[in-house]
Order: C-alpha cells, then sequence, then structure tokens
C-alpha cells in the first residue's frame, strides 16, 4: 500500500535506535547495578527509560537468551545470600523448639518467635514482589519479546519460583532437614492452634503469608490446584483440624452434656468459617466446614443423640434450645436428618406406649382400689371398675394430646417446621396410637368425646369447646380404623341422645361437621341421620299426645309417652344389648297392663302415619318417671310421716317396680318370679335389681340374703322403710353409661366390625371393577386399598377372600389363559 | 524520594530537546511510559513526572502522542476515522510503538 504511493520512499531511521555495537558486558553492569539499587530500594535514583533502553538494546542484539539468565542468576544470588540469611535470622530457639515439641517453651513464647517468623517471611516476600516487579518493568522488552517467541515464562514468574526453590523450600537449618516452607506451614498451624485455644493472634500477617502460597505454585506448570497453599498448607491444615476436633469431640462427648455440646460445635463452626474468612482463604471454606462437621457432627451425631443428656433428655426437659441446635447441626450433614428422626421417632413411640401401656394397667388393675372400696362396703363393685376404665380411657386421649402438644411446640419452635420431620412425627403417632398391642385407641377416643359432650363443656366457653373438638379431631386423623371409631362414635352418640346426656346439641351438631370436613360425608351420614330420627321422634311424641288428648279418655293415671323411633340401619341397636341372647331374636318383655295399652295405642297411631313399618320396643334402652309413696313406717330418725318420691327409673325398673304395687307389703318375690312375669333379659334384669336393691341411696327393694350379686334364688320385697334425701331421685341402672368395653364386647365388636369390613371391601371391589371390567389381581388390590384408606387398612387376606366369595357368587369370573391373575367383571 | 505527587499531565521529551506535555491517563496507553512512571515503582521518572527519550526523535514524538490522544478519543466509539500517518515516518513509528509499547 505504502509502496504504491509511488516515489515517496520508505527512508532508514535517521539515528541508530540500535546504532553502535553495545558492549553486553558493560550494559549487564549498568543493568546489575541498577537492580542492586532497587533491591536495596534506591531505585529514585535511576531512570527508567535508560535501564528499559539498554534492556531493549540487549534484547535486540539478540542476547535476550544471555539477558534472561544473567538476570536468573543475579536472582538466585541474591535470595539465596541474601533474604536467605535474613530469614534464618529469625529462626529462635524457640521457634524451632515449637516445630518439635510443645513441652519447654509456652505458648506465649512460641507466638511471639512465631510472629516474628512470619512477620520477616512477610516482609521478604513483599520486598521480593516490589523489586520484581520493578525488574519486571524493565525487562519488559524483554518479556514481550523474548520470553514470548522461546516460550519462556515471564521473568516475574521466573523469579517467584526462585523465591519458592532459594527460601521456601530451603533447609532451615544444616542439621534440621526440614524446610522453610514445612516450618512456616508450621507456625500458621501453630497459631491457628493457639487462636482455638483463645489466644488473639495477628490474623492479617497470617493472612499474607497464606496469600503468599496462594500465589506460588508447587510446580513450574501452574496448575490450579498446584498452589502451594492448596498442596502443602491446606492439605496439613485439613489434616491437623481433623485431628484436633476428633479429639475435641472425644473430650467433649465424656465431660460434657449435649446440650452444651451442641453450642460448643455451632461456635466452632462458625469460627473456622470466620476464620476462613479473616486468616485463611475462603475457597478453604467448605473444606474445614466439611471437616468440622464430619468430625463433630457426622461421626459424632448418634453418640450425640444417644446421649444421657441427648436428645431424649432435651425432650423430656423441653430444652427447645439444644433440640433447635441439634436439629441445626443434624441438617448440616444430613438433608434427612435421620438420626434426630430416629430418636425423635423412637421416643415418641416410647412415650405413647408407656401412655397406652398406662391406659392398660389402669383399666385391668383396678383391683387394689376395689378391695379398698368394698372394705369400706361402700358402692356396687362392678361401678367402680367401669368407671376406673374410663377415666383410664380418657387419661390415655388426655396423655395423647399432651404428647402431640409437647411435640407441636418442639417441632414448630426447635425444627422450623421441617416438612419432614412433620411427616415423621406424624408417622410416630399414627404408629404408637394404631399399635396393635393397643386396640382401644378408636374407642378412647370416642370414648373422650362422649366424656366430654357428657360433662367436659359444662360452662366452657364456644372456644375452649371449639378447642377440645379440634384436638380430638387431630387424633381421629391418626386413627387408621376409622370405621371401627364410626362403630364406636355411633354406639356413644346413641346412649348420648336416648338418654339425654349430651349438654348441648349444638356441640353434638359442631362436632359432626368437623368430622364431616376431616373424614367426608360417608362417615357422617348415619351420624346424620341419627340426628334426624331424634327430631322426627319429638314430632312423633307430641303429635302422639294430642292424639291422645283428642281422643279425650281422661285418664287420672294416664301415663305419658315419650318415644324415640330409631330407624334400625342408622342405630347400632345391636350392640346396645350385650350379646347375651344367641338366639337371635329379642324376647319380648311382658309389660304391665297399664303400659301394655299405651304402647298399643302408640303403635295404631304410627302404623296410621307410616303403614308398613315394623316397631320393635326396646326396654332396655328407656327409662320412666314414676311417683312412689312410702307408707307411714317408723324412721330411724323418729320421724313418721308418709313420703313421696319422684323416682326415675329404667323401663324395666319400672315394670319390676310395678309388679311390687300389686304385691301386700309383707310378700316377696324371687328373682325367678320376677323372670318369669316380666320376661325381662336376664342381664339386664340382674343390673336392673342390682340397681334397685344394691346401690346404698336407691335402694327401693330389700334382698334376701344381703349381697352384692344377684343369684336366682334371691327373694325381694318392697323397702318400706325407704328414707330419700331428695323427692326427685334417679335410679342409675349399673353400668348403663358408656364406658370402655369388656373383652367379650370387644370382640364381639371387632368380629361386627370385620363383618361390616366385609362388605366395604365387596362394594369396593364391584365398584371397580365394574368401572375396569377386567383387571389383574395385584392392581385390583391396590386399587381397593387405595378406595378403603379413608376408612381403614384392609389385610390383603381379606380382599382375597371377599374377592373368592364375589367369584362363587359369579360377580367376577377368573380370565383364563391371563398370564397373571385376572378378573373380569360378570355384568 | 521528592514529592511523588501524580500530575494530570506529564512531560514527554524527545532527544533531539522537544517536550511534549500530555494528560497522563493518554501517556500512559503506552506501557514503557506507563511503567516508567509507576508511582509504587518509583524510578526517576515517576517522581518528576517526565519522561525522556533518547531514541526517539521530536517528530515521531509528536506524531506518538497525536496517536495516543486519537487512541484516548475513540477508545470507544465505532466508524473511528483514519489517523493521517506520513509514510516516511513509518519505519520510525513503527519501531517507537515497539519501544514504547503502545
Amino acid at each position: 500500500m505504502i509502496a504504491g504511493r509511488g516515489r515517496q520512499r520508505i527512508r532508514p531511521p535517521r539515528r541508530g535506535l540500535h546504532g553502535e555495537e553495545i558492549d553486553f558486558e558493560n550494559t549487564w553492569a549498568v543493568i546489575e547495578s541498577a537492580f542492586r539499587e532497587i533491591h536495596t530500594k534506591n531505585a529514585s535514583r535511576l531512570s527508567y527509560e535508560e535501564l528499559y533502553r539498554h534492556a531493549y538494546r540487549v534484547v535486540l542484539k539478540k542476547k535476550g537468551e544471555e539477558l534472561y539468565k544473567r538476570v536468573r542468576d543475579f536472582e538466585h544470588g541474591w535470595l539465596s545470600n541474601e533474604v536467605r540469611g535474613s530469614i534464618q535470622a529469625l529462626f529462635s530457639p524457640n521457634l524451632l523448639a515449637s516445630s518439635q515439641a510443645v513441652g519447654g517453651t509456652t505458648a506465649n513464647e512460641r507466638r511471639v518467635a512465631g510472629e516474628k517468623f512470619l512477620k520477616g517471611l512477610k516482609q521478604a516476600w513483599g520486598d521480593h514482589q516490589i523489586c520484581m516487579s520493578m525488574l519486571a518493568d524493565v525487562l519488559m522488552y524483554m518479556d514481550r519479546v523474548y520470553c514470548q517467541d522461546h516460550h519462556r515464562p515471564s521473568i516475574y514468574t521466573t523469579a517467584m519460583i526462585l523465591f519458592r526453590d532459594d527460601i521456601l523450600n530451603s533447609p532451615t537449618s544444616d542439621v534440621d532437614g526440614r524446610e522453610v516452607l514445612e516450618l512456616l506451614n508450621h507456625v500458621i498451624l501453630d497459631q491457628i492452634q493457639m487462636e482455638r485455644d483463645g489466644d488473639v493472634i495477628d490474623k492479617h500477617l497470617i493472612k499474607s503469608c497464606v496469600h503468599m502460597l496462594d500465589s506460588l505454585h508447587q510446580d513450574d506448570i501452574e496448575a490450579e490446584d498446584q498452589r502451594l497453599y492448596n498442596a502443602s498448607f491446606e492439605a496439613a491444615y485439613l489434616d491437623t483440624s481433623r485431628e484436633f476436633y476428633r479429639l475435641e469431640a472425644d473430650l467433649m462427648l465424656r465431660d460434657s452434656d449435649a446440650g452444651a455440646y451442641c453450642r460448643h460445635t455451632r461456635r466452632r463452626i462458625y469460627e473456622e468459617e470466620e476464620r476462613c474468612r479473616s486468616t485463611l482463604l475462603d475457597v478453604t471454606q467448605p473444606k474445614i466446614q466439611k471437616v468440622v462437621e464430619d468430625e463433630l457432627i457426622k461421626n459424632r451425631i448418634h453418640e450425640l443423640v444417644e446421649m444421657e443428656s441427648g436428645v431424649r433428655f432435651m425432650i423430656d426437659n423441653d430444652r427447645l434450645d439444644e433440640l433447635n441446635l441439634i436439629y441445626d447441626l443434624n441438617s448440616r450433614v444430613d438433608d434427612k436428618k435421620a438420626e434426630l428422626m430416629r430418636a425423635i421417632q423412637k421416643r415418641i413411640v416410647e412415650m405413647g406406649t408407656d401412655i397406652n401401656n398406662a391406659a392398660i394397667a389402669a383399666s385391668q388393675a383396678p383391683a387394689p382400689a376395689v378391695v379398698e372400696a368394698s372394705d369400706k362396703g361402700k358402692g356396687p363393685l362392678p361401678e367402680k371398675s367401669l368407671n376406673q376404665q374410663t377415666v383410664a380411657a380418657i387419661k390415655w386421649v388426655e396423655d395423647v394430646l399432651a404428647l402431640k402438644d409437647k411435640y407441636d411446640t418442639i417441632w414448630d419452635k426447635s425444627f422450623k417446621q421441617d416438612q419432614p420431620l412433620q411427616t415423621a412425627l406424624t408417622r410416630s403417632f399414627a404408629d404408637f396410637i394404631n399399635s396393635p398391642t393397643f386396640p382401644r385407641s378408636s374407642e378412647y377416643i370416642s370414648l373422650f368425646i362422649d366424656e366430654n359432650m357428657k360433662k367436659g363443656i359444662k360452662g366452657k366457653t364456644e372456644m375452649e369447646v371449639d378447642a377440645v373438638l379440634e384436638k380430638a379431631i387431630i387424633l381421629l386423623r391418626y386413627v387408621q380404623d376409622k370405621d371401627l371409631f364410626e362403630r364406636y362414635y355411633k354406639k356413644h352418640l346413641c346412649r348420648r341422645l336416648l338418654m339425654n346426656k349430651s349438654i348441648s346439641n349444638d356441640v353434638e351438631k359442631q362436632m359432626i361437621s368437623k368430622m364431616k370436613i376431616e373424614l367426608g360425608n360417608n362417615f357422617t351420614l348415619k351420624l346424620e341421620s341419627m340426628f334426624k330420627d331424634m327430631t322426627i321422634s319429638e314430632e312423633l311424641t307430641s303429635g302422639f299426645k294430642k292424639h291422645v288428648e283428642g281422643l279425650g279418655e281422661k285418664d287420672p293415671k294416664r301415663i305419658e309417652l315419650a318415644i324415640n323411633v330409631l330407624t334400625s340401619m342408622t342405630w347400632p341397636l345391636e350392640t346396645m344389648d350385650n350379646g347375651d341372647d344367641a338366639e337371635g331374636h329379642r324376647p319380648r318383655c311382658i309389660y304391665p297392663p297399664a303400659i301394655d295399652r299405651i304402647k298399643r295405642g302408640f303403635e295404631k297411631y304410627y302404623n296410621e302415619k307410616h303403614s308398613g313399618r315394623q316397631l320393635t320396643w326396646l326396654g332396655n334402652m328407656g327409662s320412666a318417671d314414676i311417683k312412689a309413696v312410702f307408707p307411714r313406717v317408723p324412721q330411724k330418725d323418729g320421724s313418721f310421716k308418709e313420703r313421696r318420691h319422684d323416682l326415675n327409673v329404667s323401663t324395666y325398673g319400672m315394670i319390676i317396680l310395678l309388679l311390687f304395687n300389686e304385691l301386700p307389703a309383707d310378700q316377696h318375690l324371687t328373682f325367678e318370679e320376677i323372670q318369669a312375669q316380666t320376661n325381662i333379659p336376664r342381664t339386664d334384669l340382674i343390673r336392673n335389681l342390682q340397681s334397685l336393691a344394691v346401690a346404698p341411696k336407691t335402694r327401693i327393694l330389700i334382698k334376701e340374703p344381703m349381697s352384692k350379686d344377684v343369684k336366682p334364688s334371691d327373694r325381694f320385697t318392697f323397702n318400706e322403710g325407704f328414707q330419700g334425701k331428695f323427692v326427685k331421685i334417679k335410679v342409675g341402672v349399673v353400668s348403663s353409661g358408656n364406658k370402655v368395653e369388656s373383652d367379650r364386647e370387644r370382640r364381639e365388636t371387632e368380629k361386627k366390625n370385620d363383618d361390616s369390613r366385609g362388605f366395604c371391601i365387596e362394594a369396593a371391589v364391584v365398584r371397580i371393577m365394574k368401572q375396569r371390567k377386567e383387571l389383574s389381581h395385584q392392581q385390583l388390590v391396590i386399587e381397593t386399598l387405595n378406595q378403603l384408606v379413608g376408612q381403614f387398612k384392609p389385610e390383603v387376606g381379606m380382599i382375597k377372600k371377599r374377592i373368592e366369595s364375589l367369584i362363587e357368587r359369579e360377580y367376577l369370573e377368573r380370565i383364563e389363559g391371563a398370564r397373571t391373575d385376572s378378573y373380569r367383571y360378570l355384568a | 524520594m521528592s514529592s511523588p505527587t501524580t500530575t494530570e499531565y506529564v512531560t514527554l521529551v524527545s532527544y533531539d530537546g522537544y517536550e511534549f506535555k500530555v494528560l497522563r491517563s493518554a501517556a500512559c496507553l503506552a506501557g514503557t511510559i506507563k511503567r516508567s512512571l509507576d508511582p509504587s515503582s518509583g524510578f526517576r521518572e515517576g517522581a518528576e513526572n517526565r519522561v525522556s527519550f533518547t531514541n526517539i526523535n521530536g517528530v515521531t514524538l509528536e506524531k506518538v502522542c497525536e496517536y495516543l490522544y486519537y487512541n484516548q478519543k475513540h477508545a470507544e466509539s465505532k466508524d473511528v476515522p483514519d489517523m493521517e500517518i506520513p509514510p516516511e515516518l513509518c519505519l520510525e513509528l513503527l519501531i517507537a510503538a515497539d519501544y514504547l509499547d503502545v
């Protein structure tokens, strides 16, 4: 291009930039002396341009290699003669001693000596860096031209390598074979150790030495991970730290409690983090963190959790802070927090099992209390023990709720509401609540609600009531066999409704709506219809009353009738009688004529309203108010007058008493006579007679011989001398309240429950098959389980049996020749 | 070391005695000038804020200064106009550029 311009000629430079031949030796002498000045910090007298020009010329004269070599030799000489000497002058006995054994020198002496050494080294390094950057500036032309062309490392790099070789890798002394680098590492580690022990050290100083190590490389290739810091120091640091923390963990686990250990560990972790920031390099942080976590947490967490003062202790003593620490530590090393979770779960199940056992013990070992009671000659024995069972049930629920509260607090305060932990907590609760050794949870929860409905909520605000109900629902959530609960609840509710024990219908309905939300419509369907029956019955009763009045037959002895008509499908009536009548049919009880008349009257009235319905009278569930007149008989306190009492007795009780109405005062009836005349089922009769003749406050009949048990040969007479404090006397029928079932009753319930489960399973299977038409056995079982999960957890064996039965009844058929067992739905 | 103050302008001197006062920021585009003035090295030039070149003449140095400003001005712009370089100066400029590490 330029040539194309024609006449204009490119002239050679007028004056020799590289003019006359230069004498290399002379030039080098100039440069060398200048370098010496630089090293002794006298650069201000030097002209950069001049030196640069010299070096420039030398390189232009192709003497670059010579110059490079000379400079290197010069630096080598300088470092090994001047600098190494000054470093070696820093070695003091204290410093060297520290490297061999700790004995002899105090930490303070060691620290001072170490700091001196570090300072010297840092100084030497700093000087070397500055000088070399100046040298490199001067020799820039050489770096640019010679080094690049010949693929040599820049002079600066070379000089840094020289520093490593001549200073750091030089032996500390002639006797001692160790290198300065090793000593340096040791001193730094020693200083850090001092800091860990509580000393104050010069972090800044160490940091600069660390930077030096970081900028030098192990070999000349300068790979990233071959920095002296990584290769030499860091490894040693991690090793010593590991050892230190291992020992510390040993010591701590032996000497202090888990809480202190956690606090200490957390402090250590922060310290190391801080140390990496202030003293060492950030790159080390994750590594040292891991070391600390490994040594202090991961390898120890098991011991820590299991310590006497470990998780268990913390839970028992509500050490929320410490639990939080443990949680924090465990989550550092383990996302799943397996150790902690395991310990917590174990503790929950332990505590839960304790509660279970306590409940079982309380319900099964009422013997001593009863013996005492009978010694005093008070109260009928069975009532006492049954109460005790109910108390045990309620206590169980309350204990479980307290436990739940406790763990909720811990979870909330200490575990940062950790999701997996919550799942684990829930699982543990479900585990012990549904534990096979404790089959009563459903019953107990229902009893708890029952108790609260009857007494507990008296005088409580709406909020409190709500809280109680909510708690019950929480427990219910854990229960697997919800159908069993439903059965119990129905039974208890039935008693409450029929005997008017419930305090507030509103609360009952509230509870049911809560259950509806929690367990779905199906669950509460029957419960709701029970309430409906109650309302309809009220209407019926008042309707009947009007009807009777409308008949106009005024009868002074008229008996008022309040009736509850119950749909037999929804009410658990079968559970109300005691399963004694194994023949299956309910023996018709013989009502006295007065009662019988009104009964027939109602039947007629009812049939007029609803034709085709059959009424079955359940005498064992009703009650009656009787006005009783006790004749003038001398009393113990000398009074002599007629007493009137309103007696509230069960229907059966009323029938029994009416028998005595027609009996002369000195006559008696035997047990067998009473049974023959009334046809009351045997167990009911015994219970009613017990309450009429044995219970001290309501002894309207006198039994001979006087004993607690009613035997068939016993004779009963009317107690004319009966005296009561109140006009109204309620004659409670023994064991009429809701209480824990006896073992026999329980087996009964379970059997019935199993039966109804069978139907549920069949229904589910048919529903699934109707939809799918064909399905393999495995899948069918899975889907069935899924469908029923909200109600209960059926056993696979049971499902199998049900499928067999469905095949027999030709709802399903096996698909012949299918590879896996499969079924087809037969419409 | 005399006052190591850094001034806004520095003086560049050619071997034939021409002096050019140049903005420091512009002058430091040249590696050699930058290093000679580096206050942390503490060479004489740094203290005096003055660099003498014994191998560059005034004409060339003037062109160098022109280029330094030219470079600074257009450092971040696009479509930079060409700079006029007389052909007779080419070689000397090349050598100077090599020397100065521009």
